[in-house]
């Protein structure tokens, strides 16, 4: 009896525990309950696996662009080992840090082949005139213009012609823009590469130019990127050749080097970039170029967005659910049981504290379906209890006195409420080792509930019913059993 | 109070009734393979074949407005650039009208921006807060779908291993064979769902096969305890002392079922809309588990 006594106080203590535990340390609330959006990145590699390292790269990089964003209390993650999970909390646009993220921008200062200028101005020309048709159909799909579509598409063959280039997209829109990245491709291959690159960088900021509203974003050079863009100047300086800042293969900036740099080049080890940015664009370039060129591409795979005010709804929710979920099971076994439903509805109760608790000090991020598993677990719980009860009024109508009973019930049912709990585990196990970032939230309550269940429907509830039983009034075997089932 | 299943009358009866379940869920998941738009054994959702989902609500001052959802789909079609998408594109409104739900192939997020902002205009003012909005691309559908199917054969291995290990080769047997009819049924009750009203299974369709296929074995392994337990203590002989057993588990078994499938129903009635194909999905599990744990299983074991 001693040893019960001790246990009911370890009992107690550790309720205490739980409950200090989720006041001081509350649970953490997925995006689905809470709002927000989640972007799943997926790294590309043409062949074979991405490599840890590599992993490890991109999601420094990753991270540092978000963290230059200014999101906050973002939450960056790997899965499965080519792939980020981000989370933005609460209203955060998920497009701008889509198009921050999605980008490589590897950046690449190349000099133009010599004596390819009358190529490179013919391409620059159509490029502006590729840019201008782009604008002008977006106007036109607006106001349903089909002539100047019609022209759009006129414009659009000229210079198919000129390039001596077919498109394959099946739509107008689609077209200009396979033209446009052709027109780009073919800039880009009129300069050569040179050893200054993204790497030379260790620093990048915005302004506003003061000649007009566009935003230019400046590099600043380490010393010996600053050493490299000095030597490349000066080799083309006064001559007709050009410098390309390219970004992501696209050149974004053709400038000439005067004359006067021939002699030691442009010094200083900074540069700036004006290539007609708006405002948002510069803030997104200088988060690429500071956080550093991926090693990989990748691409944004999966996204889900929750508003705040459904994230709360789904929380009202889930709590109905769990609340006449407990009080119904509650009321089935105090209907069958009697005291010893009342037992059980009291290691419920504890179950479902511990189950929090033990969440908020893993800690376990509660999502929709981890609700649901919590909730599943709830019945599972009480089927060890329905195991024992039985072997308990069996023993009961065998004529058995009631501690007897008692304890070879809890004896009896405690290997197979054991061997039967394996293999949902062995499922979770399965699922949280396989499963994606959502169905882990399920294996993992579902797996931590009947884990813990087996502690509270073995001792707690034994413990509660001995405790019970040191009361003379609460001995009587109708108690135990239905009074019509006690004839039987 | 005493149960007396009759298990040895029935047996033809019990071996029957499953026969039958098992050819319509066999018949489902042909027809859905042959028959249907999507060629599929089961009409798999935008997990696996990617896409964009949206459900958001509209302000409405006092009721929300009618529309027809086709004139909004030829509003949102002049508004779009990509003409491709919007031939794809199922509107739906619910409660009222108030509650939109899109369904389009995938989207990226500017493009899926848009498209709200575009809705916004024709039957606005929109409750952003209330956004729900998934999309995803086609090539992580795939990849979900293959970590769906490897999962579930997987567990099934682990569980079928640790059932053999735990039992002897026919109790062994007996027990698989009861949890594949069990997923076998559900997976068919689902290919029909999909047939007739459309249902798409995610994959928390998938967690819910797994789930199930824990539980299911779980119930059978206690009543299979028991008949090994009496038999060797016999009493009576072998077909009697396996009813015998059944009975007496019966309460056991039905009790956990209830108590299990009380929780999932609240769950339905109460809980968030993304729960409700999954909870039915465990629910009808647990019934077709329970109902094969008593009957079928121990119907395999009697002897003729």
């Amino acid at each position: 009896m001693k040893r019960r006594q001790g246990w009911l106080f370890f009992i107690i203590f550790l309720f205490t525990l739980s409950v200090y535990l989720l006041i001081n340390y509350p649970l953490q609330l997925g995006l689905d309950l809470q709002g927000g959006s989640q972007l799943t990145l997926q790294i590309i590699k043409e062949e074979g696996k991405v490599t840890r390292d590599e992993l490890e790269a991109v999601n420094s990089v990753i991270d540092k662009r978000v963290n230059n964003l200014g999101v906050s209390e973002s939450n960056l993650q790997t899965l499965g080992g080519d792939q980020l999970i981000l989370e933005l909390p609460g209203e955060q646009n998920p497009l701008v840090a889509s198009r921050v993220l999605g980008k490589t921008a590897l950046l690449e200062f190349r000099t133009q082949k010599k004596g390819t200028s009358t190529d490179l101005k013919a391409l620059q020309l159509q490029r502006l005139t590729i840019k201008e048709l782009i604008e002008q159909y977006s106007f036109a799909e607006k106001s349903q213009n089909d002539n100047n579509l019609n022209v759009i598409q006129d414009d659009l063959k000229n210079i198919e012609q000129e390039l001596n280039y077919s498109s394959t997209s099946n739509d107008l829109y689609g077209k200009l823009i396979e033209i446009k990245k052709y027109v780009d491709k073919g800039i880009t291959n009129l300069f050569i590469k040179t050893d200054l690159s993204g790497k030379d960088l260790i620093n990048a900021g915005r302004r506003q130019e003061q000649t007009n509203s566009n935003w230019e974003v400046l590099l600043t050079f380490s010393n010996s990127g600053g050493e490299k863009f000095a030597e490349i100047t000066k080799s083309i300086a006064g001559t007709n050749q050009l410098l390309a800042i390219i970004l992501d293969g696209e050149s974004i900036s053709e400038a000439s080097v005067g004359n006067q740099f021939a002699s030691t080049g442009i010094t200083g080890g900074s540069a700036t970039i004006s290539g007609n940015f708006s405002a948002e664009n510069a803030r997104e370039l200088e988060v690429q170029l500071k956080g550093g060129s991926l090693p990989l591409p990748i691409e944004v795979v999966e996204t889900n967005t929750i508003g705040a005010l459904l994230g709360s709804k789904n929380i009202l929710k889930s709590l109905y659910a769990a609340i006449s979920g407990l009080i119904f099971v509650g009321i089935f076994m105090i209907f069958n049981y009697r005291i010893l439903g009342i037992v059980s509805v009291l290691s419920l109760v504890l179950y479902g504290f511990f189950n929090l608790a033990i969440y908020s000090l893993i800690p376990v991020t509660l999502t929709l379906p981890g609700i649901s598993g919590l909730i599943l677990s709830i019945g599972m719980a009480v089927d060890a209890n329905i195991l024992i009860f039985e072997r308990i009024r069996e023993e009961l109508y065998d004529g058995n006195t009631l501690t007897r009973s008692i304890d070879s019930g809890f004896q009896r049912a405690n290997s197979s409420i054991v061997d039967g709990h394996i293999t949902t585990l062995l499922s979770c196990f399965v699922l949280f080792l396989l499963g994606t970032n959502f169905v882990k939230g399920f294996a993992a309550t579902l797996g931590i509930g009947v884990l813990i269940s087996l502690f509270t429907s073995l001792n707690c509830s034994k413990t509660i019913l001995r405790f019970f039983t040191t009361y003379q009034s609460l001995r009587q075997k109708n108690l135990y059993l239905p009074k019509n089932n006690f004839s039987n | 109070m005493k149960y007396n299943l009759e298990l040895i009358k029935n047996k033809r009866k019990i071996i029957g009734f499953s026969t039958v379940l098992i050819l319509l869920s066999l018949l489902g998941i042909l027809y859905s393979t042959f028959n249907t738009s999507y060629k599929k054994p089961i009409n798999l959702g935008m997990d696996f074949v990617g896409g964009n989902e949206l459900r958001i609500e509209r302000i409405c001052k006092e009721e929300c407005s009618n529309f027809s959802p086709d004139s909004v789909l030829e509003n949102l079609r002049e508004n779009s650039k990509n003409k491709n998408l919007l031939n794809n594109i199922k509107l739906q409104s619910q409660n009222n009208n108030k509650l939109i739900s899109i369904r389009t192939p995938y989207l990226s997020i500017e493009e899926s921006n848009n498209l709200i902002s575009n809705l916004d205009n024709i039957i606005g003012p929109l409750n952003y807060e209330s956004k729900d909005s998934r999309l995803i691309g086609p090539k992580l559908g795939k990849r979900l779908l293959t970590n769906c199917i490897t999962s579930l054969l997987v567990s099934l291995f682990a569980i079928s291993l640790y059932i053999t290990i735990r039992f002897d080769k026919k109790y062994a047997l007996f027990a698989l064979l009861a949890l594949f009819h069990d997923l076998l049924i559900v997976f068919g009750i689902f290919s029909w769902l999909g047939i007739i009203l459309s249902v798409e299974v995610n994959s928390l369709f998938a967690v819910s096969l797994l789930t199930i296929a824990g539980y299911s074995v779980n119930d059978t392994v206690v009543i299979f305890d028991r008949i090994r337990e009496n038999l060797k203590s016999k009493k009576e002989g072998y077909n009697e002392t396996i009813q015998l057993s059944v009975n007496e588990s019966f309460r056991r078994t039905t009790f956990t079922s209830i108590t299990t499938l009380i929780p999932l129903l609240s769950i339905i009635l109460f809980g968030s809309y993304s729960l409700f194909w999954f909870s039915l999905a465990l629910s009808l599990g647990i019934i077709v588990g329970s109902y094969s744990s008593i009957l079928l299983a121990p119907s395999l074991l009697l002897k003729d």
